[in-house]
């Protein structure tokens, strides 16, 4: 079963994706995939913390900033696959190298495609940075549509959707796992 | 008349060509110029013309064809602008998208693609 969860920061979606991670994993092999590549102290410590979280769950931490098919190499595809987030995995790629990479969303999207239909289970959390009055700059914009197109792909071969708001689920497809 | 609306590229007028069949003739897309060809069965992008109505301090006018299908972005939902123009327009725009809601037969918001019936 593939879920896909996003909204607003600190809305609770993380909390709703590792549930329903936990609940999908039942009798399996948890995996957390990192995708967040630490670039200061706090970084690092909004890591640890996760990380810590996580094992307290038996959840296995796979580091994974880009390419993300990679971090399947060493892991149980029957497992279940908690990706938090999207919204980072798609940064790394985008300016990876400093630059603009305007074929990274399509990159991305094709890539989680390819995982949704490798692993028995997958939790995807993304970011919901499109609803504000903001006029921004080209490499802001592009990054805002790249992810969108990421979200929409994620949306439409999910199985589940749902949109966290103040810690309320809003059911758009599918169920969450009970 | 029909309302669609949801954040940025959230799959919107994809939707509304799906949904009523639309060509690329049936379309009009709003500009910063605060025209509207009434005459189009499909108006989209409304949140331009709020912001050119805006601008040349003009109400924008809501009233259209009865079949006509509208799209318009939300953008509520973020920090308020610095730039007084913006502050405006997103406050505008917020109005007018519950006038438009007020007076559409159906009323639908896209999430990621999936639309959601609010009225």
């Amino acid at each position: 079963m593939t879920v896909f969860i996003s909204g607003g920061c600190k809305n609770g979606k993380s909390s709703f994706a590792q549930d329903a991670a936990m609940q999908l994993s039942a009798g399996g092999k948890r995996y957390s995939v990192a995708t967040m590549q630490p670039h200061d102290d706090e970084d690092e410590a909004r890591v640890a913390r996760h990380v810590r979280d996580r094992d307290g769950l038996g959840f296995e931490t796979l580091e994974c900033g880009t390419d993300i098919l990679s971090c399947l190499e060493h892991a149980d595809k029957d497992g279940s696959f908690l990706l938090d987030s999207v919204t980072a995995l798609l940064a790394n790629e985008m300016f990876r190298d400093g630059g603009l990479d305007k074929a990274a969303p399509a990159r991305v999207a094709d890539g989680l495609m390819n995982f949704c239909g490798s692993v028995k289970n997958a939790v995807f959390v993304s970011d919901f940075l499109y609803s504000d009055a903001a006029r921004y700059d080209e490499w802001t914009e592009g990054y805002r549509s790249g992810l969108a197109l990421v979200d929409r792909a994620l949306a439409a071969r999910c199985d589940t959707v749902a949109e966290i708001s103040a810690g309320i689920c809003i059911m758009h497809k599918g169920e969450l796992p009970v | 008349m029909d309302l669609i609306f949801g954040g940025a590229y959230q799959g919107k007028l994809a939707y509304a060509r799906e949904i009523y069949g639309l060509a690329d003739s049936d379309i009009f897309t709003c500009t910063e110029s605060g025209e509207i060809d009434f005459s189009k069965r499909c108006v989209c992008a409304l949140e331009e013309y709020v912001l050119a109505c805006v601008r040349a301090g003009r109400t924008p006018e809501s009233t259209f064809r009865p079949n006509a299908v509208l799209i318009c972005r939300d953008i509520s939902c973020g920090v308020v602008p610095i730039d007084p123009v913006l502050r405006v327009w997103r406050e505008e725009t917020g109005r007018y998208l519950q006038r438009l809601a007020a007076s559409a037969d159906h009323v639908v918001r896209l999430f990621c693609g999936i639309p959601q019936t609010l009225k």
